[in-house]
């Protein structure tokens, strides 16, 4: 039966059943009262990044960031800021001084994560990051933003566990391969020490010709560009094409001089950092194979690391971290097609 | 007040010897009262009703917006203010401290003293409507003897503040809710004095008091309400609906829609002034209930209500308790039905409203004449019903066919 | 009483000047609003309580609102720009006007005080009483008003459909 306004009164009759029917049924409620109760988060939800550690005895020599910079670089809203730490005597010790995420720019997009190859930065979901100041107090650092591994297989099981389990396949093809090219080295050992000592005269002469004391440079890039110019003058390169490197000591006096190397850009893929480097030297083909994040993880920066392979006086390939395989197999193509290996 | 003017010497006396103890102006203070001059007992005669009307009211109002909030909540399967206080029972002082701390806001352009002036003159009317209301047996503020045609005027002059309001923003939005406003008060006002007239033909009086005393009598002071006749149920459904359009509540709350213009009139308001607008509002609100519940729910008479003092009290709790309810049932109202739009707003009232209130007079005067009330009951029930159904068919015939849903089940 | 008298003519002629002198359109029919205040309180202070609710429902509630409404639909409602001009050159005309209603109305009281046209039941003006007058004694004013008002209102409609009608 119908009449004018019945559905009027069929919503009251249902709002009035709500009414009551909240009451008695406590289905109905929806509402989770948040302070005391919490909805439990999905494992795939995410907030904020984080840097995971392995002993909890030890986090800050334990961790797993190597203060490589990729996510700083590759950052949309550029909110990380780090500062690779050393000791006394300048030598980069792998792991980050500072490291600092403005929680209130970070767009949780998770880049940082995808990009990392060392799996040192996760996203949490704890979402209770309020603070009472707009500036300071939103940025996170290093002592708040390390988290212990059990605290991310705590938070997604599913996750930490492939990543565990990658990374200890990792280590163990490591140690395989450590240990057949032990045997090498224990037996080669002859070779190898005169190897050691091979590159320090052509290095001490160079050094010797290069650099001033008084020039205004760090130590470290008195170091790099002594070997730059001992390669330039030992690959028989006219000095003329040294001359306006050490014509312009200022240009890599404040950064890496990204003007003179187009490639060293880590944003660009490997493919085009070669073709920039096309018509150059070995050393800056096999630094354009580089990662480019001058992360010293292999103890130079790219630069010095490709000028210590040109000159011999690095023979592992394979130290270049954020390359990963990719860098370590270009190099040795980069070595073969230069005839040197 | 002429109830109060003869009780207030007692009351002063009672006064007096409460205060005789206090040392020093206990002796001299008792004896001034004991004893009262003519004008001081005629203030306190004026001041006592007064003091009931700005102390009480506003206090249903403030608990009025918790059990709104509460109440849409669990309508909305929610719990509602439960922070501030048990049950949120603090919840009003919360906000109006919260009000009260909340910078003014005017904006730079706005006309200063019209945009002040406002937020004021929405709450006196409100409140000179209570002066009216009879809140038990005898016991109205002032008993005018146009009692119900004063309510009517002080109503109308609601609408200025609206459109003070809305005007003196200097906003887009604030102009157009004050236009709807106006709009919108000045069209439900006719249907809605008509439904009064109604009543005023079978009370044979335009006082407050009167019409509510004319439905005492009958089983347990009940059968005698108008609501319980033909003309009466249907005047009370037209004057609850002209009365919700007239104070914008929902589903006539055009005026403030702000799903369309923001808060419409009071959008460029902010603290004190738009607490004030929200108490204009809601004591318009709560004092057109108080009028509805006299006019056709009984007033105070309910079972036990009299002259005396217990009888005195039932009748009002009886008049408070059907208050409660009126306020509730347009709570209810407003968490069920959606807004109307403006044409159907205006075609509602002049091609439904209008003729439907007329035919209802029509309908008290057969019920007058008719002196066989069986035969009254008949005619009254069948002409009503007719002509609803007539009016319901003209207004439907335009404008309603059967959509035809493709992709929809 | 006497007090009430003086502030309520003092409200309502404030009121009046302040209607013919603002700038502003709005503020003149606030300042209108006022003065049918004043008036509406002298009716209440002449016992004329039923008068005094029809002033307020119909003066303030109705003519002035309606007013507002045709304001609120113009455009220029503040008039800053130009010289201030009351009466404009026509002054003369206006005090012409005051001085012989001023006049006629003096004159009418002193001639027929409003006490002695009273008969002697109308002393009280209850609305049983209005009622009584209207639909008894003065039944035929009072219909022909009515027919007169409605007329004018159809007048009005037919006038406004004829230009919606010609606009389209």
């Amino acid at each position: 039966m119908g009449f004018i306004g019945k559905g009027l009164f069929e919503g009251m009759v249902v709002t009035a059943r709500n009414f009551v029917g909240s009451y008695f049924d406590k289905e109905r409620l929806v509402t989770v009262q948040y302070p005391e109760e919490r909805v439990q988060v999905p494992e795939n939800s995410r907030t904020f990044p984080f840097l995971v550690f392995d002993k909890d005895s030890d986090p800050v020599a334990s961790m797993r960031c190597v203060a490589c910079k990729i996510c700083e670089v590759e950052c949309p809203p550029q909110c990380i800021y780090i500062v690779m730490d050393r000791d006394e005597k300048g030598k980069p010790q792998q792991r980050p001084k500072v490291f600092d995420i403005d929680i209130s720019v970070c767009m949780q997009c998770q880049i940082c994560v995808e990009v990392c190859p060392f799996d040192a930065i996760k996203m949490d979901n704890n979402y209770e990051k309020s603070q009472y100041g707009r500036f300071d107090e939103l940025v996170e650092h290093l002592p708040e933003l390390l988290k212990s591994n059990e605290f991310y297989n705590k938070i997604k099981p599913t996750e930490a566990t492939a990543v565990d389990a990658k990374l200890k396949a990792d280590a163990e093809k490591k140690a395989k391969k450590a240990a057949p090219a032990a045997k090498p080295a224990a037996t080669a050992a002859k070779p190898a020490a005169p190897a050691a000592p091979k590159p320090a005269p052509v290095a001490a002469p160079t050094a010797k010709i290069a650099i001033p004391d008084d020039a205004p440079f760090t130590p470290e890039q008195r170091q790099w560009l002594s070997g730059y110019l001992s390669t330039v003058a030992a690959s028989g390169v006219a000095p003329a094409a040294a001359a306006p490197v050490a014509g312009t000591p200022a240009a890599p006096a404040t950064e890496a001089p990204a003007g003179n190397w187009p490639w060293h850009d880590p944003g660009l893929g490997m493919q085009r950092r070669l073709d920039l480097a096309k018509e150059t030297p070995i050393a800056d083909k096999l630094m354009a194979a580089m990662a480019q994040t001058d992360c010293h993880a292999c103890g130079y920066d790219c630069r010095g690391y490709a000028d210590a392979i040109a000159t011999g006086a690095e023979t592992d390939l394979s130290l270049c971290l954020p390359g990963e395989a990719e860098t370590a197999n270009m190099l040795k193509k980069l070595m073969q097609e230069a005839g040197k290996l | 007040m002429d109830q109060v003017y003869k009780v207030a010497p007692q009351l002063l006396k009672f006064l007096s010897y409460l205060l005789g103890w206090l040392p020093w102006i206990g002796k001299p203070v008792a004896g001034f009262l004991s004893n009262p001059p003519a004008w001081f007992l005629l203030a306190v005669a004026i001041a006592i009703p007064i003091l009931f009307v700005v102390s009480v009211f506003p206090g249903i109002f403030a608990y009025t917006t918790l059990v709104e909030r509460k109440a849409l909540g669990r309508i909305q399967n929610r719990i509602g203010p439960n922070r501030v206080g048990r049950w949120g029972l603090l919840q009003p002082i919360a906000d109006g401290v919260k009000l009260l701390t909340k910078e003014d806001i005017v904006p730079r352009s706005a006309d200063k003293f019209v945009h002040f002036l406002a937020p004021v003159i929405a709450v006196i009317p409100s409140v000179l409507l209570f002066s009216v209301v009879p809140v038990g047996a005898g016991l109205v503020p002032v008993d005018l003897n146009i009692g119900i045609l004063f309510a009517f005027a002080i109503s109308t002059a609601s609408v200025l503040a609206l459109f003070m309001g809305g005007w003196a923003s200097r906003n887009k939005f604030s102009l157009l809710g004050a236009m709807r406003a106006v709009a919108q008060v000045v069209s439900y006002e006719v249907p809605m004095v008509l439904a009064a007239v109604a009543v005023v033909m079978a009370a044979g009086s335009l006082s407050t008091l009167a019409i509510a005393k004319a439905q005492g009598g009958g089983i347990l002071n009940v059968t005698h309400w108008f609501v319980f006749r033909p003309w009466g149920f249907v005047g009370f459904i037209l004057f609850t609906i002209g009365a919700m359009a007239e104070s914008a509540r929902t589903p006539f709350d055009i005026p403030e829609a702000e799903s369309e213009i923001i808060a419409g009139y009071h959008t460029e308001y902010s603290g004190f002034k738009f607490a004030l607008f929200q108490l204009g509002e809601y004591l318009a609100s709560i004092a057109m209930a108080g009028i509805t519940v006299t006019m056709f729910l009984g007033g105070y008479n309910g079972p036990g209500s009299g002259p005396g003092i217990l009888g005195g009290l039932i009748s009002m709790f009886w008049f408070f308790a059907k208050l409660g309810g009126m306020i509730v049932l347009t709570i209810w109202i407003r968490g069920t039905w959606p807004r109307v739009r403006v044409d159907q707003l205006m075609s509602f009232a002049w091609k439904v409203l209008l003729p439907m209130s007329i035919v209802n007079i029509v309908a008290v005067g057969m019920w007058h004449y008719i002196a066989i009330r069986p035969i009254a009951w008949v005619v009254t029930t069948l002409w009503l019903v007719l002509w609803f159904i007539t009016l319901s068919k003209l207004a439907a015939s335009e404008n309603i066919e059967k959509r035809e849903y493709r992709y929809a089940s | 009483m006497e007090i009430a008298f003086w502030i309520l003519s003092a409200i309502t002629v404030i009121g009046a000047i302040l209607a013919i002198t603002m700038r502003n359109l709005v503020h003149c029919v606030l300042s209108l609003i006022l003065f049918f205040l004043g008036i509406a309180g002298h009716y209440l202070l002449l016992r004329a309580d039923f008068l005094f609710a029809v002033q307020v429902l119909i003066y303030i509630g109705a003519v002035a609102v309606l007013i507002l409404f045709a304001i609120m639909l113009t455009r220029h409602v503040t008039g800053t720009e130009g010289p201030r001009e009351v009466l404009g050159g026509k002054w003369w005309a206006g005090m012409g006007t005051a001085v012989i209603i001023a006049g006629l109305l003096w004159a009418i009281i002193r001639k027929d005080p409003l006490a002695a046209m009273l008969p002697a039941g109308m002393a009280s003006t209850s609305v049983t009483e209005i009622g009584r007058a209207l639909v008894a004694d003065w039944l035929v004013p009072f219909e022909a008003m009515g027919v007169l008002l409605t007329a004018a209102l159809i007048g009005a409609v037919v006038i406004a459909l004829e230009e919606v009608i010609r606009k389209r």
